[in-house]
């Protein structure tokens, strides 16, 4: 089993910084406002921030870990439960990042319809993403990571749209601070963590990182860059909508692209959507590469042949979830596999792992 | 399976070695071979003076036969083959007997010469004749300031303009020879010590490898040693300037030069050097720099506005603001066609109007352009059958594509442009999009010479996007581009190129 990937493939260690915030920012930065609001209101806005800081910490947990097993998830899981059980947990971590990728991609394929195309045909469209899908992740990692860069390039300047609702909005909005009971603070941060779910995709892809330990305060970046946009659009989502308004608006931001006005173009949203593919792909292709690149770890079945499968099964998926409240269960349940993943299965295998390595280290010794 | 197939094809090479062997002709089927073709002469002058001589007229140099060789053969009849060798006045004169030898240096305008007719032992003495074309003006890559020299088809002359710009002896030459039947001669230069082996290296093995008939051009080299031959973007730049090849060459890039074909490859190269024109060195780097990025915004705006044109008025008309939509609809009211149509009937009758043109002699082509372009378009829209905001656009687009620098890149822009309108019929915008990620996701999983295409951007590096996008000025530009991975990649010494003096020194 090749623990290492060959030196050609692997990227450099700034890469990091793209690959977390691009997994972080997907489809949920067009509607979280809404959902966040629901619990804390208009102080929702600083549980972004407090979600993001927990995020930082569970990133330092995962590269200690990482760099004590000197590999990936698969590695950890091995030292921990040994091979059976440790292939299993992997397993399931696999499935779960496959779930993650269908979640985007049906989601996207949601404001699409939604917002573009009603009455397109759903195999269609979902078809050809899953194709450009294919064609990217059959280029390796590297050519993800490609992705995931352009990703982040093309989409930040859209964060500057936001100029076009600073102008109708009223700060008072999220005005007075501290409105809501600590209870509420917590609710509406763990609904919060939800949206900056991915970055875990980095116990699978991190040892295709050329000197991964330097790749460390790359990804804090990224987490940090994450939080910065969330809290911007959170903000402005806040002081332009009353809280009344935002418990209609299900696709706030898509909202806010609505009033942005050019000489030459209206309705920029249209545009917004369009460009979002490029966010909306990176997160579906490194997902998928991760459940390909976890079945080779665990199976050592070779990865060109688990890719079609793997999207066969996403374009199944696809279909299979038809109408909003399905979308909405699919949302939910992967969301919450991905709090209890991130929340207590990354801070229990990151003590696990220092035990077992603490107790072998005495046993050597 | 690919095992198997290796196999397979190594058994048929072993099968036709021996069948080579077998054809292996004496020196008498050789000359009853050659004597068949018109232009092959072989005499005897007298009997008095034995040497025999053979050739063919076509290929040698008349003046040097009857010059500096039959008089030399007549005085020294006596002489053995080998002394006479040293009398004669010419350079590189072999003595042999290997019938291969023989026939491939009469078939590249040898003389040969036996001491009796019928005797294999004989000396070939270089005399061919080259009929070359005047240097002329670059025409594809033309330029207002800088060099007006463009290479010819002959080789020798080719290497000469290289080598007067780079008067070095680290300018190395390496020739390989490929092609059954036209046994071109294509060579190889780079400057050892800069170049990085690897580049070299695989250059070499790649045209060595080539199997093919006839090799013309050294655009047949470059579809042939292409990483991606399905693509259609070309991933080495041809070019006609010997200026630009001594440049890239101390670069560190290796170039390669085709006997008989008036343009240079150079490899490895970048997406985003066919959008630089050698030119851009020549004026001041501000000005590049923004001619530059026209350049690259026109690309954008020749493979995107028609398209998006498709796409807006198919799907998304809501788009339009209220004021430009008055002015859309009073030119498409009268129109009986749907944009796509609309637009592909009218990007067909540009190609169209292109390749008249190209293909046409100079004169009656510029006539056509003008007959085509204002005619046919005036006619075309005061008949109600295009728009004449479309034809604006299909217009501008067409202008777009052709201010990129190297022709082959140029028609790959004009091509790709009609992909990007199907999926603009199919999906609107998002077609525009899902497209555009195709092409990325193409040009990022492209190589030439196994460095990546679409470097300086990805990977990003950032001392290479100096002279990438735009051109900083020259003091900037002391490490040569690490895209070539180059073994001396300091060009100056940055410290001194970049001091400043104090206010009063």
């Amino acid at each position: 089993m090749n623990l290492q990937p060959k030196e050609n493939k692997l990227v450099s260690p700034y890469f990091a910084f793209y690959l977390i915030n691009t997994m972080q920012v997907g489809v949920g930065v067009l509607g979280f406002q809404r959902y966040i609001a629901k619990s804390a209101g208009h102080d929702a806005w600083m549980a972004v921030i407090t979600g993001g800081i927990l995020i930082h910490l569970l990133v330092w947990m995962s590269y200690r870990m990482l760099k004590n097993s000197g590999g990936d998830l698969v590695a950890v899981h091995e030292d921990i439960a040994g091979k059976a059980i440790g292939g299993a947990l992997s397993t399931l971590f696999t499935v779960y990042s496959g779930f993650l990728a269908l979640t985007v991609l049906r989601t996207y394929i949601e404001v699409i319809q939604v917002w573009m195309f009603p009455h397109i045909n759903i195999w269609g469209i979902s078809l050809i993403l899953l194709g450009v899908v294919y064609y990217f992740v059959s280029g390796g990692f590297r050519i993800v990571t490609a992705l995931g860069f352009f990703s982040v390039i093309l989409g930040t300047p859209l964060i500057f749209l936001k100029y076009f609702a600073v102008k109708d909005s009223h700060i008072y909005n999220i005005l007075p601070l501290f409105d809501h009971s600590v209870t509420d603070f917590f609710v509406a941060t763990k609904t919060m963590t939800l949206n900056y779910l991915g970055f875990e995709m980095l116990l699978l892809y991190y040892p295709f990182i050329k000197h991964p330990e330097k790749s460390e305060k790359w990804s804090q970046w990224g987490v940090f860059f994450t939080i910065l946009v969330y809290t911007i659009t959170a903000v402005e989502s806040f002081a332009y909508y009353s809280q009344g308004q935002l418990k209609h608006t299900i696709w706030a931001t898509l909202t806010l692209w609505k009033i942005v006005e050019f000489p030459f173009v209206e309705r920029f949203e249209y545009i917004g959507i369009s460009m979002w593919l490029f966010v909306v792909l990176p997160n579906v292709c490194i997902a998928v590469w991760c459940v390909t690149r976890g079945f080779k770890r665990v199976y050592s079945i070779k990865q060109k042949h688990t890719l079609i499968p793997v999207l066969i099964l996403i374009f199944a998926g696809t279909l299979f979830f038809k109408d909003r409240q399905e979308i909405d269960l699919l949302n939910s349940l992967v969301s919450k596999a991905g709090y209890y993943i991130i929340y207590f299965y990354i801070p229990l295998l990151f003590v696990l792992h220092w035990l077992v390595l603490k107790v072998r280290r005495k046993k050597d010794a | 399976m690919f095992g198997k197939r290796r196999q397979k094809k190594q058994d048929r090479s072993q099968n036709q070695s021996p069948r080579q062997t077998k054809t292996r002709l004496t020196f008498e089927q050789l000359m009853e071979k050659c004597g068949a073709s018109k232009d092959f002469v072989s005499f005897t002058k007298s009997d008095k003076h034995p040497f025999t001589i053979s050739y063919y007229k076509s290929m040698v140099n008349p003046d040097l036969v009857h010059k500096d060789l039959i008089p030399y053969l007549t005085r020294y009849s006596s002489l053995s083959l080998k002394e006479l060798s040293r009398e004669i006045p010419v350079e590189n004169i072999e003595h042999t007997s290997d019938v291969q030898t023989i026939m491939d240096s009469l078939l590249t305008g040898s003389v040969i010469v036996q001491s009796r007719p019928g005797k294999s032992d004989c000396l070939l003495i270089p005399a061919a004749t080259t009929e070359k074309r005047q240097i002329s003006v670059p025409e594809t890559e033309f330029s207002v300031v800088g060099p007006k020299e463009a290479f010819t088809e002959t080789l020798e002359v080719n290497i000469n303009m290289v080598r007067k710009r780079l008067p070095i002896p680290e300018l190395h030459v390496k020739e390989v020879t490929v092609g059954k039947l036209s046994k071109t001669r294509v060579v190889i230069l780079y400057i050892d010590g800069i170049v990085n082996m690897e580049n070299v290296n695989t250059l070499k093995q790649r045209i060595s490898a080539i199997e093919y008939d006839h090799i013309l051009d050294s655009s047949y080299i470059l579809q042939m040693i292409s990483d991606n031959q399905y693509s259609p973007f070309p991933q080495l730049i041809n070019t006609e300037r010997p200026d630009r090849v001594a440049a890239v060459l101390s670069e560190g890039k290796v170039a390669v030069l085709v006997d008989g074909s008036p343009s240079a490859l150079t490899g490895p190269t970048t997406l985003v050097e066919f959008f630089s024109a050698f030119e851009d060195y020549f004026l001041s780097w501000h000005i590049a720099s923004v001619f530059r990025m026209i350049r690259l915004f026109s690309v954008l705006f020749s493979v995107l506005s028609t398209p998006l044109y498709v796409a807006v008025l198919t799907f998304h008309y809501e788009m339009i603001p209220t004021d430009l939509l008055g002015t859309l609809i009073a030119s498409r009211s009268g129109i009986p066609f749907p944009p796509i149509v609309e637009a592909i009937i009218l990007e067909l009758a540009i190609e169209l109007l292109r390749e008249a043109g190209a293909r046409l002699p100079s004169k009656v082509g510029q006539t056509i352009g003008i007959v085509g372009g204002i005619c046919i378009g005036t006619a075309a829209v005061q008949a109600g059958l295009t728009s004449n905001v479309l034809l604006i656009i299909v217009a501008l687009a067409a202008l777009a594509s052709f201010t990129t620098p190297v022709y082959q890149m140029s028609n790959t822009i004009r091509l790709i442009r009609f992909p990007f309108l199907i999926f603009a019929q199919f999906w609107g915008l998002l077609g525009v999009a899902i497209c555009s990620a195709f092409v990325l996701g193409h040009m990022l999983r492209l190589t030439s010479l196994g460095r990546p295409f679409l470097a300086p951007l990805f990977p990003l590096r950032m001392t290479d996007l100096k002279d990438a996008l735009f051109r900083l000025p020259f003091n900037r530009q002391s490490l040569r581009p690490l895209q070539m991975r180059p073994e001396d990649p300091v060009r100056f010494n940055s410290q001194r190129g970049l001091q400043k003096n104090d206010i009063e020194e």
